[in-house]
């Protein structure tokens, strides 16, 4: 090759096209986040007025918004990596309901104590979800499947600790009460305006953002979903990250189970339901490809949020449940179509 | 207009095609013709256009400019549909069969015989039988066609494309797979086909088949046409043309220290604990590859090549080494992937897109991938090192454009290749397997890719290479060893002659057919 038809092919191959793809790229890489956007300044336009406050933007329903985001969300937080690996987790939903049974359960008949209650629970969750992925790697099932089974054990489970009965949790000292300090998870705090539910969801969302983007194993779960033959012929140890994944799912949906507890003052085994989806939908339209190899921690941040936002905007405006679901439907398409318009001018999608 | 003889014009007339993918000039004003009755053959090195210029053909790509005339009509196909409905049917070098479907219901996909709107199973079954007879097979129509071997899939594609091909029938690398007494029946049913007045195009990088089969040989390099030559043009002239300069200097020169031996293997065989059909297991291997040395691979199709590769790299699945098998005189245990990379082996796929790389990723953090662990030691990654050593690797092997922070799929094969090699490099291996290295590469890439393979050898390292190449294979090693059936059976020095390697290597198929 001569020295100057080097030059001409690197310079004049992707330099026009490749800016507006950057663009775009960016536009889709962060829509949630521009999804949130949206739907805020919607909220404050439609919102009803009160004595000319808009109620929208009022700290009570802001915290409101926050609060109810703070479960769906801690467990969208997990749901990323699961479905970076290009794996899915139907669990979570029937475990958050098995695990406030469990912390109810505990509190008010065994009298263990806050924390050694919470890290039992959590690690619980964790250890059904890395059952899960073992079972899954192992006998090479999809994901889907295994977890679908998970969804109803774990429902089962909660069914019969609780025998199909609130179990309500009463704070006090002394036998059969919860340490009152664990009522502070239905508070707000600072000044009575950010419920502690919210500061969880915050603490467990920085924690796994810089898991994923600046750890070792971030990155091995990126390889895994990008092409688990490359990673594993590099070196990379799939099957634990496969199964790390599924356990990270389930201590999430322990966390979030505690904190239901904590903020509902009991547990039930009929709560949770549908929460899988809802995470499910917080990633994707957070920019996560249900391919694998793809994401972004925020994304599914701002995802959750959004759809928490939306809905809270719909009901301020009296418009019924049925339309919400409409709206939620199509935007999950819209962000799916996104991506999917990503991945052609990639030249990937073929 | 209205010329004297109509037999003279020709069947297909293609005039200034031009095709570009992203920043990649795939075709750069090609002119082609076809007339009834011949077959034309379409040499070129890999990514030479040769593919990208008959899927413009079989409508799988729009041109981006240029026009084609078929019988001196202009035609236009939007879709290989439209190609099939004028006559013009593809067998692709990735068959477009459905492994789980059996084979009489492959041949009649998308065009099921019925009766009274019900599958007519035994009428396709009886078509199916004649139609795999025409192409001289004895295959079971009723066996799926994930079941067969690559090479009687090849067959079943050549008999389903058979039959809709009116007009043009092209042929992608149909040779590739097939065994020398399977290339000899298909070549007597091409002259049989083209003899009913179908135009057909040969696509081929293999040099030696061109007279055997072809009337005409049109040669392509770098997305242009290099030649229209007789089939009976001298060799030495094919290549000139197909590799645009005398074929010695593609190659580097050979190695002339060797260190002591970093795989010695001696009657190694490996036993897979499940059995896999088409899965060649190394029955019984002898070979020794020193540090500084480049060794090949030669085989047939099924020889077990790639098998060899995969089981030494422990990425084979579950199964045992028995037999002399050491590293650096040292027995080793080759039985799982992280277990090879301890005792410092590196692999290098045959597939760069299914296996190779995370084609949506970038092209450092592709690179990084084998060495993760020096790049963060502890549990944080330092985005620094990263990005210092992928840096490197991209400069080493001159990755174009060298921009760390590109999706790796966006690059030309070429400069895909050379992220695999590289990524595999990073990890210092002390012997690195190769397999197929210039795969879908252009003829510049490829030479960098020899060049820096034998640098690493100088530098101490072990190659032990893979390639159906035999001129590759012959170019690049100091020695080349045969397998057969998963053993090795004789062994050349680099440089040797060419059909004598390809005698080995094919000998007892001759024997047990």
């Amino acid at each position: 090759m001569s020295q100057s038809a080097t030059t001409r092919s690197a310079a004049a191959a992707p330099a026009p096209g490749r800016r507006r793809l950057d663009l775009f790229a960016l536009l889709v890489r962060f829509q949630s986040v521009i999804g949130l956007i949206v739907v805020a300044i919607g909220g404050v336009i439609f919102s009803p007025r009160r004595h000319g406050l808009i109620l929208f933007l009022a700290p009570d329903n802001m915290a409101n918004i926050v609060r109810a985001v703070s479960e769906t969300g801690i467990i969208a937080v997990g749901m990323t990596f699961v479905i970076i690996t290009a794996g899915i987790d139907l669990s979570v939903g029937a475990l958050l309901s098995l695990s406030s049974v469990l912390t109810a359960t505990i509190m008010t008949t065994a009298g263990w104590g806050l924390i050694p209650t919470v890290l039992f629970v959590v690690a619980c969750g964790a250890a059904f979800g890395a059952v899960q992925g073992t079972i899954s790697n192992r006998f090479r099932l999809e994901p889907f499947i295994v977890t679908l089974a998970g969804l109803q054990v774990a429902r089962g489970l909660a069914l019969v600790i609780s025998n199909n009965q609130y179990i309500n949790i009463s704070y006090g000292n002394g036998p059969g009460l919860a340490p009152p300090v664990f009522a502070i998870l239905g508070d707000r705090l600072f000044d009575n305006t950010v419920p502690v539910a919210t500061l969880v969801f915050v603490v467990v969302a920085a924690i796994a953002t810089f898991v994923l983007n600046f750890t070792r194993f971030g990155r091995y779960v990126f390889a895994v979903g990008g092409n688990e033959r490359a990673a594993r012929l590099s070196g990379v140890p799939v099957t634990a990250v496969k199964i790390s994944v599924y356990a990270i799912t389930g201590l999430v949906s322990a966390i979030a189970g505690v904190v239901h507890a904590g903020q509902f003052n009991f547990g039930s085994a009929n709560d949770g339901t549908g929460y899988e989806l809802t995470a499910i939908a917080a990633v994707v339209i957070g920019g996560t490809s249900l391919f694998g190899g793809a994401g972004s921690m925020v994304g599914t941040v701002a995802g959750a949020v959004m759809l928490g936002a939306l809905a809270n905007v719909l009901q301020l405006n009296n418009i019924n449940a049925a339309l919400q679901l409409l709206a939620t439907g199509a935007i999950i398409v819209l962000a799916a179509v996104l991506q999917s318009l990503v991945r052609r001018r990639e030249g990937l999608g073929r | 207009m209205s010329g004297p003889v109509e037999t003279a014009a020709p069947l297909l007339v293609m005039r200034g095609v031009t095709k570009h993918f992203g920043g990649v000039q795939a075709l750069r004003g090609v002119d082609f013709d076809l007339k009834r009755g011949e077959i034309h053959a379409l040499l070129g090195e890999n990514g030479a256009g040769k593919s990208t210029l008959m899927n413009i053909l079989s409508g799988v790509f729009a041109p981006d400019d240029g026009e084609m005339l078929l019988e001196g009509q202009s035609v236009r196909f939007d879709d290989p549909r439209a190609a099939q409905g004028a006559g013009v049917a593809t067998i692709f070098q990735e068959l477009d069969l459905v492994p789980s479907l059996d084979v009489t219901a492959n041949l009649f996909l998308g065009r099921e015989l019925t009766r009274a709107g019900v599958l007519d199973r035994p009428a396709m079954r009886k078509e199916a039988l004649t139609r795999i007879s025409v192409v001289g097979a004895d295959i079971n129509v009723d066996q799926p066609v994930g079941e067969l071997s690559v090479g009687r899939r090849q067959i079943v594609a050549i008999a389903k494309a058979l039959t809709y091909a009116s007009n043009i029938l092209i042929m992608d690398e149909p040779t590739a797979a097939l065994t020398a007494s399977e290339v000899e029946r298909l070549f007597v049913v091409m002259r049989e086909i083209a003899a009913r007045g179908v135009g057909i195009v040969y696509i081929s990088h293999r040099l030696e088949e061109v007279p055997r089969v072809a009337d005409r040989v049109t040669v392509m390099r770098d997305g242009q046409v290099a030649g229209v030559q007789p089939a009976k043009a001298p060799q030495s002239e094919l290549v000139r043309l197909l590799v645009g300069r005398p074929l010695d200097e593609l190659y580097p020169k050979r190695a002339t220290v060797l260190g002591k031996p970093v795989l010695t293997l001696e009657h190694a065989r490996f036993t897979p604990r499940t059995e896999r059909p088409g899965w060649q297991a190394p029955e019984d291997v002898s070979l020794i590859v020193r540090a500084g040395e480049i060794v090949g691979l030669a085989g047939i199709m099924g020889a077990g090549r790639t098998e060899l590769l995969t089981a030494l790299y422990g990425a084979a699945g579950s199964g045992k080494w028995s037999g002399v098998v050491q590293i650096d005189g040292e027995p080793a245990r080759l039985t799982s992937i992280r277990g090879a990379r301890g005792e410092g082996l590196g692999l290098v796929t045959d597939d760069r897109r299914g296996s190779g790389l995370l084609i949506r990723d970038t092209v450092g953090r592709n690179l990084v991938l084998t060495v993760l662990e020096r790049v963060s030691p502890g549990f944080l990654m330092s985005r620094a090192r990263e990005s210092a050593l992928s840096r490197e690797a991209i400069k080493a092997f001159d990755v174009r454009p060298p921009r760390p922070e590109i999706v790796v799929g966006a690059l030309s094969g070429g400069n895909q290749q050379k992220v695999v090699i590289a990524k595999e490099v990073l990890g210092d291996p002390r012997l690195l397997l190769l397999d197929e290295p210039t795969r879908g590469v252009d003829v510049g890439a490829k030479g960098e890719i020899y060049a820096r393979v034998r640098e690493l050898a100088g530098k101490g390292m072990g190659v032990l290479v893979a390639s159906s190449e035999m001129p590759e294979l012959l170019g690049l090693c100091d020695r080349v060893v045969v397998l057969r059936n998963g053993r090795t059976v004789a062994e050349f020095p680099g440089g040797a002659d060419e059909h004598q390697v390809l005698e080995a290597a094919e000998r007892s198929e001759d024997e047990t057919v």
